[in-house]
This record gives C-alpha cells, structure tokens and sequence, in this order.
C-alpha cells in the first residue's frame, strides 16, 4: 500500500502537472487564460491519479509507470512549448 | 458493474484508512463549517450593540478611509474597504504595514489595530473551520486532510458501484444496527457526493494553492506564474505610480459610477460589498470595486476605475468574464454556499451536518466491523478508537456551544477589548474541548458518549438564554422586531440542543438493548472493566 500511496503522491504529482500543462496550454488562447481553471483542475486530477496508482500490482510497477508517464507528459509539454508549437 | 475481489479489497482498505486519518478533522470541519455559513449573521449576534447601532453611512466609510490614507501612509500603497450595507453593518479598512503584518482600523479605532473587527467568535469558528485552530501550519494540514477526503469519496464511490443503484435507498431498520448504520453512511454519502467532490477540490485549492503554484510555477508555466496570477485574479491592471499628486475621487462617486457599469453589461443589480485602492493619492491611482449581482453562479463581479476621475479601466461582471474569473468566483461562490437565496444556504448547513454525520458513522462502523462478538473483552483499537471519536467529535461540539456562551458572558462584564475577549473565548473553547476528550479518555465509551451529548444539549441551550440575558435580545422580542437573523441563531441552537438530547436517549437505548459485546454497550460488563462470569 504505501509503495503505491507514495507513487501516487510524487511521480503523481508530477504526472498530474504533466497531464493539466498539456490541456491548458493546448487549448485555444494563451495559457494565462487558462491558469485558474488549470490549478482548479490540477487538484481533481491529482486525486484521480493517486486514487488509480492503487491499480497497480505492486509499488515498484507503480512507481515505474507513473515515472515513465509524468516524464513523458513533462518532455512532451516542454518540447512543445520550447518549439513554440503551443502557448 | 462488476469489479475484482482484489479491486474491492484495495479500496475498501483505502477507504477505510484515508477515512480514519482524515475523519476527525474533517468532521471539526463540517460542524464549524455549518455554523460558519452563517459568518455574517453570527457577527450581528456575538456583537453587543449589533441590533441598536445605526447602519454606517458612506459618509461614515468617507471619513474612515480618509483618516487611514492620511494617518498610515502605507495604505495609500495598497488598501482595502468594505463598503457599509446589509452585510457588514460597520466599515473597515484594511492594509498591510510595513513589514507586511495585516492592519485594520474602523471608526472606533482609527489607529488601527492588528485584530480583524468581527468579533472574536465568528473568528474562531471559522478557525476551527479551515485550520481546527492551529496557527499557520492548521491551514496546510487542512489541505492534506482535503486530499485525503478525496481519496476517501473516489474509493468509496468505488466499492460501493457494484451495489450502488440497488442499495441507494435501502434503509434498513431492525436487529441488525451496523447494517442500518451503513446504509444510512452509503445513502448520505452518495446523495451529497458532488456536494463533497465540491469541497474536496475547492477544500485543497483554498488551503494549498501557494504550495502547488510554486510546485507547478517550473513545472508547467516556465517560471512565468508568478507575473501571470496578478492579472487572472484581479481586475484593475497593474498600473505604476505617476510621482505626480491629484486628488482622489469620493466613495459615493466609485459606487455610482460602477453600478451604472455594471447596469450597462446588462446586470439588473450591482451592489458594492468592497474595494481595492492602488497608489491613492497619485495620478495614476486605481479602485477595483468588487460586488454582488444575485442570481449568478458566482454572484462577486468587479469593475476597475481610475480611482481620481472614474475612467473605466476594465471589468470582470458576471455574463462577461474571462475563464480565470468565472472559476475564481465559481470556486468561492460554491464552497462558501454565496449563491442563490437564503435556502441554499440552509442547504448548506444541513449537508454541513450531515456530512459531520458521515465522518462519525464511518469511525463507528470501523469500530463495530471489528467487534469480537463471543468476547466481552473487545481490543484496545477499538476502545480508544471508541474513545477518539466520542471525545473529539462530541466534543468539539460541546466546546462551540461553550464558545457562543462565553462570548456574550464575557463581553458583558469587564473583557470589552477585543484583544481580551478574543483570548477569554478561545481559551473557553479549547479548555472545554480538551476537557471533553479526558473525560473520555476515563470513562467507558458508551457513559462518556451519553454524558457529552447530554452536555452538549444543556451548553447549547444556554446558548440563546446567555444572548437574551446579556444583550436583551430574546429570541422572540428579535423575531417580533423583525431580526430575523438574531432569531435564526438562537431558535437553531435550541434545534441542535434538542437534536443532542434526541441522540443522548438514542445512545442510552443502544447501550440497555443493543447487541452485547460491544464498545456501545453497558451491559454485561464494559470493557473497561476486567471480564466477570457473567451472572445467572
């Protein structure tokens, strides 16, 4: 259980700030438009994704997947917005 | 829906743990939190003159902000006013001096003063509500305490969908009276779920949104947040000082000129509740004047004016707000229940309780889900867990009662300074509370659970007693003067009082013919007590 709680809370977190980055700088306008909404949603969908990593077999498959997803969440928000591709 | 045993399992365990650690706190919450819908009204009852003061004038609010502006010039930087009105019937000023403390000042005390005016028991309640009282560190474990309420409802909702269509309004009365208290923790659970999903979001964000900003500020918005948020949540742009003098503008003049804004967007009603002044005294000075439009969702709009002419600068009224604006004040509009008439927040005091309900039936089922029935003797987790909720929960309600009764004994003897006041009633408060919970601590469960609750019903009597003796204000002379606030307080705490005396007999039933072998029960022998044979 712990193993899990605690994937959901850090590689979660970082998850969660992944998954919100995308939507809210993806979405039409500037990002500034969306900055209330986005921290409002980031709250939801952090719990979702704590509650989900209870999913997870075991800790460690936990903590890889969720590492694996906020990583690739992270790098696919930072590439777009460094290429300019989203703002 | 079918889910897998080990799914079930999972979250059942979830829900029972994030369930244990947060239901305390959260069950603190909910009981403050339903008086504290009623902040405005409470600061009208708690205060001694509150009924005989004549309402301030603008004229009394003129003279209130220019005395701050000139005797503290920190202010003319930044300051804040309530507008007088329905709402809050005396006028304040608000700044922070320079090393960044919170001032106020109103009419009786211009120098200002580091109290917030209000009084001392809405104060406190709402302390209890979104910190249980604890200085700074209060706030954030509130916020975790949210989360983990998250937690709770997400994997309760989760072991409970198989079932849940069919279960819903199964209330099941008889012998067996965990079953019953189970479906009444599942029906109010499930009917007030977006009630709670409401407060588990709005809950964290209220309590942890600095932490998560500076968290998510590198993460996600380049480190550029921080420039950002001035703009998505105020409405006067961030204009700089010219250097140059010029005479502000008049309060009666911002109103005017924002209510025939708002009047323009098309808004029936505009009603000024406060204000924001930037640089006053300079050219480039600007008023953002926030106030109320009934029948939004989010009913807070605000206008940005040239605070020395009444130029528009910007508006964020309701029908015409950008995203950031519309969730702000939804997000405000719907924890605090300002929405709607006075019926939705009695809605909301009801759910306040019956979500407190739902915290103390779920540390009652994990009590009774882990009785040994052949044994007189239950385990010492159950027993203090037993103990806990009785002397917290039950506590925490005898303490508020306590609270209410303090404030109008002390303020009227000698503690008129609210300073004193403030310390006399927290101290009453948190010394009831504590001695609350030793009590249980001594006493078997089911004694200590029907003398509190006992306790609780003749504290919260003396509530509106303690009101007449010390203001004159009885409840029925306030409901005949028309003051119909007054009387809600006073005529609800009689409710609540016969509500506790209602649950004290309901107890005592429960220990004289419930099921033996329980940490409820008085007979044969308590569990406190070392197992004797039992007598034929």
């Amino acid at each position: 259980m712990w193993a899990r709680a605690l994937a959901g809370i850090v590689p979660g977190f970082l998850l969660s700030a992944g998954l919100v980055g995308l939507l809210t700088w993806s979405l039409p306008g500037s990002w500034q438009g969306t900055l209330v909404p986005g921290i409002v949603a980031f709250f939801a969908v952090w719990i979702g994704v704590m509650a989900a990593s209870f999913q997870f077999a075991n800790g460690k498959r936990a903590w890889a997947c969720l590492s694996a997803l906020a990583l690739a969440t992270l790098g696919a928000l930072w590439v777009l917005q460094t290429l300019r591709w989203i703002e | 829906m079918k889910l897998s045993s080990n799914t079930l399992r999972t979250f059942t365990t979830l829900h029972t743990w994030v369930g244990l650690v947060a239901g305390f706190a959260l069950f603190v919450a909910f009981y403050a939190g339903a008086i504290t819908i009623f902040h405005h009204e409470l600061q009208a009852w708690q205060s001694p003159h509150g009924v005989e003061r004549p309402v301030e004038t603008l004229d009394d609010a003129q003279h209130l902000l220019d005395e701050t502006l000139s005797r503290h010039p920190e202010a003319r930087k930044h300051v804040g006013m309530v507008f007088p009105g329905d709402e809050y019937p005396v006028t304040a000023t608000y700044w922070q001096d320079a090393q960044g403390q919170w001032r106020f000042a109103t009419l009786d005390a211009l120098d200002g003063t580091d109290e917030m005016p209000g009084g001392a028991l809405s104060e406190l309640v709402n302390a209890l509500h979104y910190s249980l009282g604890i200085p700074v560190a209060g706030a954030y474990l509130m916020g975790i305490v949210s989360l983990l309420y998250g937690l709770a409802l997400v994997s309760g909702v989760i072991i409970h969908l198989p079932k849940l269509v069919d279960d819903l309004f199964a209330l099941r009365p008889g012998r067996n009276l965990k079953r019953l208290w189970q479906d009444a923790h599942n029906v109010i659970g499930v009917l007030s779920l977006p009630m709670h999903v409401m407060f588990a979001v709005t809950g964290a964000l209220l309590c942890l949104v600095m932490v998560v900003m500076f968290a998510l500020n590198p993460l996600v918005y380049r480190g550029q947040l921080m420039q950002a948020l001035g703009p998505a949540m105020d409405t006067a742009p961030q204009i700089a000082a010219a250097g140059r003098a010029q005479a502000p503008g008049s309060l009666a003049m911002w109103q005017a000129r924002s209510i025939e804004i708002a009047r323009a967007q098309g808004l029936e009603s505009f009603e000024p509740a406060y204000l924001k002044l930037a640089n006053a005294g300079d050219a480039n000075a600007t008023v953002e004047i926030t106030g109320e439009s009934p029948g939004a969702l989010g009913p807070l709009g605000a206008v940005a004016l040239n605070a020395n002419t009444g130029a528009l600068l910007s508006t964020q009224l309701p029908g015409q707000r950008d995203a950031n604006h519309v969730t702000l004040a939804a997000a405000y509009a719907l924890h605090f229940g300002e929405y709607g008439n006075v019926w939705v927040r009695w809605l909301y005091f009801l759910l306040g309780l019956g979500g407190a309900f739902l915290f103390y039936s779920g540390n009652l089922l994990w009590i009774e889900s882990r009785r040994k029935r052949r044994q007189a003797q239950q385990g010492r987790a159950q027993l203090w867990m037993a103990r806990a909720t009785v002397g917290v929960c039950i506590g925490v309600c005898v303490a508020i009662s306590v609270a209410f009764v303090a404030t109008q004994w002390l303020q009227s003897g000698a503690m008129r300074d609210a300073a004193q006041l403030g310390f006399g009633v927290n101290l009453a408060c948190f010394v009831a509370w504590g001695l609350c919970a030793l009590w249980a601590a001594l006493r078997p469960p089911i004694r200590a659970a029907q003398e509190l609750l006992w306790l609780a019903a003749i504290v919260t009597t003396a509530v509106p007693f303690a009101h007449g003796l010390a203001t004159g204000a009885w409840w029925w002379t306030s409901a005949a003067a028309g003051h119909w606030d007054l009387f809600a307080i006073d005529a609800g705490a009689l409710a609540i009082a016969v509500g506790f005396a209602w649950l004290a007999r309901v107890t005592a039933r429960r220990a004289r013919e419930g099921e033996p072998n329980s940490v409820w029960t008085a007979v044969p022998s308590t569990a406190t007590a070392p197992v004797e044979a039992p007598q034929t």
